[in-house]
């Protein structure tokens, strides 16, 4: 039983994180129908962000959250207003932004090869290899910190939402993007806000991943399938979804894990990727994957 | 045109006298394109003999090259012709590979002969595969195939018959080193004339047709008829032929082979750039693109050495083609009619 | 003094043929315009050139004498423009209240904000019975009184709507064209684009005819309604259909 608990713990611990990395590219589909396959690059981009800072400067991993957030959110608006205001008007739209963002992310990808080597790096702050016991429950501090600190953002994020006028402005914007031309809504600035905040938020993931899980530039795109899982099981727009899918997906591949091996827990993402998408491709909560 | 009577008064006289059946403007050229392209393919070997010092080398730059074009034609078929994009088709790479390369390691059977059956066994994965993942569509598809590849990684890394991620050696070939390249650059030759023939083929076909009208609205072709099922997964496992063909071919020269060296993101991605680049839904147009993405990548190497920058490049340049010409060269050059006759194969 | 001129517009989707061919016509404050014309006049594609949506490919848009060429729509709304598209244009999972607040979006003051939600629902006062329904379950009339509500949030000078009684039973239809006829005591000056020539003439003072992308003719309401060669040219199947069931 307890060691059951256990298995659910960890999961839990790891799906918060798993959630941050999935709302950033969750808000993308929802405000702008962007499929964006360089999410999960773009989270090692800070991760190495904030190790060279810690390398460099000795400055904590969730300290750096103070520099990669604000640093990757300028980075996204400027991403954003280079590329995709000229495919706006493309037909197939949304796989164009698929192919689009696939280029990217074979462009930082390899830039950070060239950068950093394929070695695996990591932060390695004094936090990473504690833990806490309570009761017979293990619970590894990095973990623990890094679910707090995921909370405190996703709500921070849901306060912008529903509490200020940008943030209504977004979530009209997800609803009904001709709705909110409608009604007054400057949607190319509230796109490219938007496209900022999600990657601030990729931003804080990799500060997080940087103490998480050793790193190597071609590792996103095992995060890729998985955070496309988590979101597409969600629903993909839909923040609230990709909470959930996070939660569900990392707690069964917990379990995964424990009863076959850590190498074959990717699967879980896999197989419900490909379940859902045949299944109710809506997801839970979210819009139709639509042309 | 002749023999299409007009009604004049009470006769009915026929239009024109018979004429000889006109040919298309542009067949001489393209033939003799067809005739010197070909020619080049096969007396290659023979020609750069006295031409280039590091013989070896260039040998094994005309084996990347033609494997090259056979993928990138080949996955023109489901990518271009039917418009569904497959991020995943190393897969087939991949089991081409393997596939040939257990026949070698356990029955001693050569790859040259077993290519042709590594090549029905990806084209069997293909319908498996092809089966699930084309019951999404668009960018549900492209995300499909994307787990698709990473799942076949997976399974590859793991399964000790194959030796997982520790790798296969293969027995070396038993040629003299000057000999040595010769049936692979033939067989990549084979291959990639076989892809683009097929391609060719496929175009000029109803079956052709029906995808082109797959890709233009789905919806329509279905009430129009077409069993849009049955052509999506035909093509999807068409395209599976060849690039297993040399996925056995190329394990072969590799002659150690680890899951990663065929289900690297790059390679996948390097067979949707170069037809992207020259013109995918178009014969000529993924030939260019490879012929191109060779040449650039070539010129990296040669300026910068084997470093990651060649993703840099290719990335760069599929970003490029994206925002400015995304019907590629060929495609670009199609819509505002100055592609040149040897060009247009359609 | 016109509210909005427009000179020989030209104006197509994406790379498609031109739908507008040189539109030239005028608004004038304080008149209510209906703009009827067969299928593929242009009709629908001149509201959305004028309210930014679409840019033209020639030809001027004026704003009071302002040139306004390109303008996004949230600077045409900003200059007094409102648009209600034929869609359903609402925000489905936002109740009735937050679709109507989102109208005010525009309004940085909250005591104004809230006035005008009340007028609205003194207005429709259907609206004030639902207003914590989701807009998503509302009937096919109900959305459109929201449309319309939402639209008056920010008291436009000129309202243009596209098809108001599309897919509305006739009674329902009956009502949103009382409405609107309302509007100019608001001091709105309202552009009509309706299918249903014979009502929407009969709802305004002004009536414009379009066919092939560019003006047929204008006159008052009336007199197109009461002219054979137009009603028989572009209104007359809807007549005589009118006429059967009299």
């Amino acid at each position: 039983m307890t060691h059951t608990v256990q298995v659910l713990v960890l999961g839990l611990l790891l799906g918060g994180v798993y959630a941050l990395m999935a709302s950033g590219l969750t808000l993308l589909f929802g405000v702008m129908r962007i499929v964006n396959l360089a999410h999960a690059v773009f989270v090692l981009v800070a991760a190495y962000l904030a190790y060279v800072v810690f390398q460099a400067l000795s400055i904590d991993p969730i300290v750096s959250l103070s520099i990669t957030m604000p640093v990757m959110f300028g980075l996204g608006v400027g991403v954003y207003l280079l590329l995709f205001p000229r495919i706006e008007t493309s037909p197939r739209y949304v796989e164009m932004t698929v192919l689009l963002t696939f280029a990217v992310a074979l462009v930082v990808e390899g830039l950070l090869t060239f950068i950093f080597t394929g070695i695996f790096r990591s932060t390695r702050p004094g936090y990473v290899t504690d833990a806490i016991l309570v009761g017979d429950l293990f619970i590894p501090t990095g973990q623990l910190y890094a679910m707090v600190v995921s909370l405190i953002l996703l709500s921070g994020l849901w306060a912008f939402l529903q509490l200020t006028r940008s943030g209504r402005a977004i979530r009209a914007t997800t609803q009904n993007r001709t709705a909110a031309q409608i009604v007054g809504i400057n949607v190319r600035r509230t796109s490219a806000l938007a496209f900022g905040i999600g990657m601030a938020l990729a931003g804080a993931s990799g500060s997080l991943v940087s103490f998480l899980f050793p790193f190597f530039p071609a590792k996103h795109w095992q995060w890729v399938a998985l955070l496309l899982a988590l979101i597409v099981l969600g629903g993909m727009g839909s923040i609230k979804g990709a909470v959930m899918g996070a939660i569900m997906l990392a707690v069964a591949a917990a379990f995964v894990s424990d009863r076959f091996g850590p190498t074959w827990s990717p699967i879980t993402f896999y197989l419900a990727l490909f379940l859902v998408l045949l299944v109710r491709p809506q997801g839970l909560f979210g819009a139709k994957l639509r042309l | 045109m002749s023999g299409i009577p007009i009604i004049e008064g009470p006769l009915v006289r026929e239009a024109a006298p018979d004429l000889a059946p006109e040919r298309p403007p542009g067949t001489m050229s393209r033939r003799i394109t067809l005739i010197v392209v070909l020619g080049l393919v096969l007396l290659f070997p023979f020609l750069a003999r006295p031409l280039f010092s590091s013989y070896n080398y260039v040998m094994q730059l005309g084996i990347v090259l033609l494997m090259s074009i056979a993928m990138t034609s080949s996955w023109n078929i489901i990518g271009g012709f039917a418009g569904y994009i497959s991020l995943g088709h190393g897969v087939f790479y991949a089991i081409g590979g393997y596939v040939s390369a257990l026949m070698l390691v356990h029955w001693g059977v050569s790859p040259y002969l077993s290519a042709p059956i590594a090549g029905l066994a990806a084209v069997a994965f293909g319908v498996v595969a092809g089966l699930i993942t084309l019951r999404t569509r668009g960018p549900a598809f492209i995300i499909s195939t994307i787990a698709m590849l990473l799942l076949v990684l997976l399974f590859l890394d793991n399964w000790e018959l194959v030796g997982g991620t520790d790798g296969l050696n293969l027995p070396l070939s038993q040629l003299p080193v000057e000999w040595l390249k010769w049936p692979l650059y033939y067989a990549m030759g084979v291959s990639a004339i076989g892809a683009v023939y097929l391609s060719y083929r496929v175009a000029h076909s109803k079956f052709g047709l029906g995808l082109r009208a797959i890709s233009q609205d789905e919806t329509k072709a279905e009430v129009a008829g077409i069993n849009t099922r049955w052509y999506k997964v035909t093509a999807f496992a068409l395209s599976a032929f060849f690039i297993g063909t040399v996925g056995a071919i190329w394990g072969y020269t590799l002659t150690y082979i680890r899951p990663v060296a065929f289900l690297a993101i790059a390679i996948a991605a390097g067979m949707v750039l170069a037809a992207i680049i020259g013109g995918r839904g178009t014969v000529a147009g993924p030939v260019v693109g490879a012929v191109l993405i060779f040449a650039v990548d070539e010129f990296t190497v040669r300026q910068f050495g084997q470093t990651a920058l060649n993703i840099v490049v290719a990335g760069l340049m599929l970003l490029t083609v994206l925002l400015f010409f995304p019907q590629g060269i060929v495609g670009s050059l199609k819509a505002s009619a100055k592609l040149p006759a040897f060009l247009d194969w359609d | 003094m016109a509210l909005i001129e427009v000179s020989e517009i030209v104006a197509g989707y994406g790379v498609g043929p031109d739908i507008l061919t040189g539109m030239t016509l005028s608004i004038d404050e304080g008149t209510s315009y209906c703009i009827v014309g067969p299928n593929g006049a242009g009709k629908s594609t001149l509201l959305r050139t004028i309210a930014g949506f679409l840019k033209p490919r020639a030809g001027e848009i004026r704003l009071q004498g302002k040139r306004m060429n390109g303008m996004r729509p949230d600077q045409m709304l900003e200059a007094g423009v409102c648009f209600v598209p034929q869609d359903k244009t609402l925000f489905p999972t936002m109740t009735v209240g937050e679709n109507l607040l989102m109208g005010g979006y525009l309004i940085r003051d909250r005591a104004l904000l809230h006035q005008r939600l009340d007028m609205v629902y003194e207005t429709f006062p259907t609206l004030a019975e639902r207003k914590g329904q989701h807009a998503g379950t509302l009937s096919g009339g109900e959305q459109q009184m929201l449309t319309l509500g939402r639209a008056l949030m920010i008291e436009p000078k000129v309202l243009m709507i596209d098809e108001p009684s599309l897919g509305l039973a006739p009674m329902i239809a009956e009502q949103i064209f009382e409405r609107i006829r309302g509007f100019g005591s608001l001091g709105i000056t309202v552009v009509l684009v309706e299918q249903n020539a014979v009502r929407g003439l009969e709802s305004s003072d002004w009536g414009i005819v379009l066919d092939l992308g560019s003006k047929e003719f204008e006159g008052p309401a009336s007199g197109i309604l009461a002219d054979p060669r137009i009603r028989e040219l572009y209104l007359g199947r809807q007549l005589a259909s009118k006429e059967e069931h009299r």
